[in-house]
């Protein structure tokens, strides 16, 4: 107990000390406040020196693509004393109702959702910037380079096979996506709508990158004749091929993925023409309400390896590796060699104008059904 | 607020039968010219100010929210006045107005002939057939978002387990008759419900006499029960019309290619967060409903002759469908259908929580349940605190509206009834984003409060509540109205005797609805529930998104449980209050 004590007063001179050196962001009667904040709180120090903890209290409220962070979010609870409280949303709706909110948000941390849209979200001058010192393990293009957000994972995109439908259809297993557009496969293929899915943007995105404008769009024509339809809801291809309702979708690949071919015959495929990926953004809202709090979650997340390996955990993906190659204890499990090349900043600049060819594609078949 | 008159104007009652009925009659039909004394006054000033409350609380809680919906739809690039919106989005989804138009209607024709069949069988069938339906029609009005729409594709889908597995077909249930049949079925519970009620209050007298003069059961049917249920009909077409225009799931889910304009907003929020294009889109949904909303009142108008004369005792309705010629034929077939329709979409919804798929065949699991009780309950609390809350308020709110538009020559009056029926006629999800653009302000910052959600499930649940206690109230005689006066009561009387009790039966439907309704809405409150303040919807809304259909499926179950339970309780308590009344 004495030694707690003694390590949070420890931890509170530093911080007075530190004080002179941090950012207009630390008021400076705020330094009168630490000693009482530390003995409410009673927050073990870190042990590395340079740990610097601004005052943190009250409830951070997070929004989350799931809520089975909740793991991650107890550990940040026991070592700060802050309250967590989750919303699950997909970013698409996150973006609206920040948005509508129009500089008021009601949440502080967005946790999760494909990165185009926490590049809009930073357009338009809704994300605060976070800068910490072990953002420089990162490796730069996955993280913002003004810090307005960080990437947490990547999301990889390959195929998922129904056995049944392809034995009983006589279909021969893809393994390419120039595959996909045999006409073998027609109606059989679904895949999300990628303006609502950051996955499927993800492949739209990746693929014209990969193929360039002209073939690209060749190739997405073709594919388009045999596309059931395009879902409204990220899950749904995956839904749907265990449901025996498709054949073959395309969707995001993790470890739930491989762990749904212990109850359904399922094949996953990793496209050998190359990996479409997607960074995974995590950041905090502009003007939030606890927006501190939010800012030392994004630091204590990165600083700390175990918090990552929690994560990579949870995510069921260790892609965590690529971002911050310096982690240890997660090893990735597949080689970075099979990602696809891309240029991440043409995630955000393209995506009004490829969305929008996207839409006219789908909509001539639309009109023919 | 109007409760410290009461004990007042009980007391008073007798005193004023025996004035001269002058003086009752200038305050009942509120003509001020002669004396009147500081208690009718003060009934006065109640009256008001209860008037004034209900059509406050309207504007700001429905009016506002949607000018700031109208205003935002003319917000261009860096905040200045447009019209360019418009034209973008006409370009663009101009024909999603007609696949809404040609979706609502046929939903709308299909869902009626559902109701009314499934009414008429419960109406006229007696003994455990009747228990039977009347206890279908109770649990599917509990509909749980998307869980229906994942059962019609487990028994509908390319390889459900009707369509493939019993009849081996191959069909694709991805389109607009899939969204039809969908939205005409799962409208149908809470139509034939309310109808079922019109068809208690069916004058007994006419029926024995149409029988004595020797017409056939088939006319009966034809020309005295069909007609009498034709402003109730008016309603379900009505109602079925604009929620398929606003319903924005069935079409998300089992749509496929096909979209509507309600799918297109989810598809401009969800997509492309631009509120301008959502907002614009919901201009272009208000021209059918608000289309369809005159001509209901016109044709609404018209058959009220009919219906204000014909009253008597309730009783059970003297006529056997099966005697009714081609007509009964068809309307035993349409409910037959409609049953087991609906038995096998909720046994499959119930079922669904408790199998475990796995390579070697479905088994029972109880994992499901386990899972689901160790996650927190509070949620699901929460949920039932809420619903309760704007049950009871929202009702009794619906009720005394429904009487100043209908009893009252409230001034703008038309105006009133087509403002509050406006949330019913939006995705709910816009309707969140405009309180969410309305409030979010000081002095108006209602935003991550508890009060913004249960405001916004009242008011969007409010527009089903006042149509089903003004068509109740149209039985309720105006002569009985009149007789208060006469008697020398005050228009607070009116209501607390008169219209109150006239409105026990939609009482209970009102409840019902919006108890069930404040269970399962999702998209209104999807934008507005505050992190530390989530309802049980949510969870489910979460499992439905990553696919636990089978977790989905279970608090789904445990939502309807919970409903039925809560309106048991609440029928039974009504149910006693209102022994002593009959006698």
């Amino acid at each position: 107990m004495s030694k707690r004590v003694l390590s949070a007063l420890l931890a509170a001179a530093m911080l007075l000390s530190m004080a002179a050196c941090n950012k207009e962001e630390k008021a400076p009667e705020t330094e009168n406040q630490t000693p009482a904040e530390n003995t409410t709180t009673e927050k073990p120090a870190e042990s590395e020196g340079k740990e610097e903890k601004p005052e943190i209290s009250g409830t951070m409220k997070a929004i989350a693509t799931s809520e089975n962070y909740v793991t991650l979010f107890d550990k940040f609870t026991a070592e700060t004393g802050v309250k967590v409280e989750l919303l699950s949303m997909s970013s698409g709706d996150v973006l609206s109702k920040l948005r509508a909110e129009g500089g008021t948000p009601s949440a502080d941390l967005w946790f999760g959702g494909g990165i185009d849209a926490f590049m809009s979200a930073k357009e338009d001058d809704l994300l605060e910037p976070v800068t910490f010192e072990a953002a420089s393990e990162i490796d730069p293009q996955f993280r913002d380079p003004d810090g307005c957000w960080y990437s947490k994972g990547l999301t990889i995109v390959g195929f998922l096979l129904n056995d049944k439908l392809m034995e009983e259809l006589n279909l021969e297993q893809p393994a390419t996506w120039e595959d996909l557009t045999d006409p073998s496969y027609q109606g059989e293929i679904i895949m999300s709508n990628p303006a609502i899915s950051g996955t499927n943007y993800a492949a739209v995105n990746s693929l014209l990158q990969a193929k360039g404008e002209e073939a690209g769009w060749e190739f997405f024509n073709a594919l388009n004749e045999n596309i059931a339809y395009y879902a409204k809801r990220g899950s749904d291809p995956k839904n749907k091929v265990i449901a025996d309702e498709f054949a073959i979708g395309i969707t995001y690949l993790d470890d739930t993925i491989t762990a749904l071919k212990e109850d359904y015959d399922v094949t996953i495929v990793y496209p050998e023409d190359g990996i479409p990926w997607i960074p995974d953004g995590v950041a905090c809202f502009k003007n939030a309400e606890n927006v501190e709090a939010a800012k030392y979650f994004i630091e204590w997340l990165f600083s700390n390896d175990e918090n990552l390996q929690l994560l990579a955990e949870i995510d069921q993906k260790t892609s965590i590796k690529l971002i911050k190659p310096s982690l240890e204890g997660v090893e990735l499990d597949y080689s970075p060699d099979i990602l696809m090349e891309l240029d991440l900043s043409k995630f955000g600049s393209m995506r009004e104008s490829i969305l929008a060819q996207f839409e006219t594609l789908m909509g001539d078949k639309a009109v023919n059904e | 607020m109007n409760k410290p008159n009461k004990p007042f104007e009980k007391k008073t009652n007798g005193l004023k039968r025996e004035r001269a009925s002058s003086d009752a009659l200038f305050f009942g039909k509120r003509s001020f010219s002669g004396p009147f004394s500081g208690r009718e006054l003060a009934g006065y000033a109640v009256d008001r100010l209860l008037l004034a409350v209900i059509l406050g609380s309207v504007c700001l809680f429905v009016l506002y929210p949607l000018l700031c919906i109208a205003f935002r739809s003319f917000n261009g690039k860096d905040g200045t006045f447009t019209l360019a919106n418009y034209g973008e989005t006409w370009a663009q989804y101009g024909t999603s107005l007609w696949n809404s138009i040609f979706v609502g209607v046929l939903s709308a024709f299909f869902c009626t002939i559902f109701s009314v069949s499934a009414a008429l069988v419960v109406s006229t069938r007696r003994g455990w057939m009747k228990l039977l339906c009347m206890g279908i029609l109770l649990v599917t009005m509990v509909s749980p978002p998307f869980v229906a729409s994942l059962a019609y594709i487990q028994l509908y889908g390319r390889r459900g387990w009707i369509t493939h597995g019993l009849l081996g077909l191959s069909w694709n249930p991805y389109n607009k008759w899939g969204v039809i049949l969908m939205q005409s079925v799962s409208f149908v519970p809470m139509n034939a419900l309310f109808l079922n009620g019109i068809l208690a209050k069916i004058d007994g007298d006419s029926i024995k006499a149409a029988r004595d003069l020797g017409a056939s059961p088939a006319s009966i049917l034809r020309d005295i029960v069909l007609p009498q249920m034709k402003p109730g009909i008016l309603v379900c077409l009505l109602l079925s019309f604009i929620r398929s225009l606003a319903d924005y799931g069935t079409p998300v889910i089992i749509g496929g290619r096909f979209s509507t304009i309600a799918s297109d907003i989810y598809y401009q929020l969800t997509g492309y967060a631009n509120l301008e294009k959502a907002s614009v889109l919901n201009m272009f949904l208000l021209l059918p409903s608000i289309g369809a909303f005159f001509l209901y009142r016109r044709l609404l108008r018209q058959s009220d002759a009919l219906v204000q004369s014909s009253r008597g005792k309730q009783e059970q309705l003297q006529l056997r469908l099966g005697k009714c010629g081609l007509l009964g034929g068809l309307i035993g077939l349409a409910s037959g259908l409609f049953f087991v329709m609906m038995i096998l979409q909720y046994a499959c919804i119930f079922s669904t929580g408790f199998i475990k798929v796995s390579k070697t065949g479905n088994r029972f699991t109880l994992q499901y349940l386990r899972q689901l009780l160790k996650t927190d309950l509070n949620t699901m609390g929460r949920s039932v605190l809420y619903a309760l809350i704007v049950s009871l308020v929202g009702t009794l709110f619906a009720m005394i509206f429904s009487y100043y538009m209908e009893r009252r020559k409230v001034p703008l009056r038309q105006g009133f009834d087509c403002l509050v029926t406006l949330p019913y006629m939006l995705p709910g999800t816009c309707f969140g984003i405009g309180y969410i653009l309305a409030f979010n302000h000081p002095p108006l910052k209602l935003t991550g409060t508890a009060l913004i959600v249960l405001a916004n499930m009242l008011f969007k649940q409010l527009p089903t509540c006042t149509k089903i206690c003004s068509a109740t109230l149209k039985q309720v005689p105006l002569a009985q109205e009149r007789a208060v006066h006469d008697l020398g009561g005050g228009q607070m009387a009116v209501l607390r005797d008169v219209i109150l009790p006239g409105l026990r039966p939609a009482f209970l439907s009102c409840f019902s609805y919006n108890f069930s309704s404040s269970m399962t809405t999702a998209g209104a409150i999807l934008f507005l529930i505050d992190p530390a303040r989530k309802l049980a919807v949510f969870k489910l809304f979460d499992a439905v998104y990553t696919g636990d259909y089978a977790v989905a499926s279970l608090i789904a179950t445990l939502i309807i449980l919970i409903v039925l339970a809560v309106e048991a309780l609440v029928y039974w308590i009504t149910g006693k209050a209102a022994k002593p009344r009959v006698s």
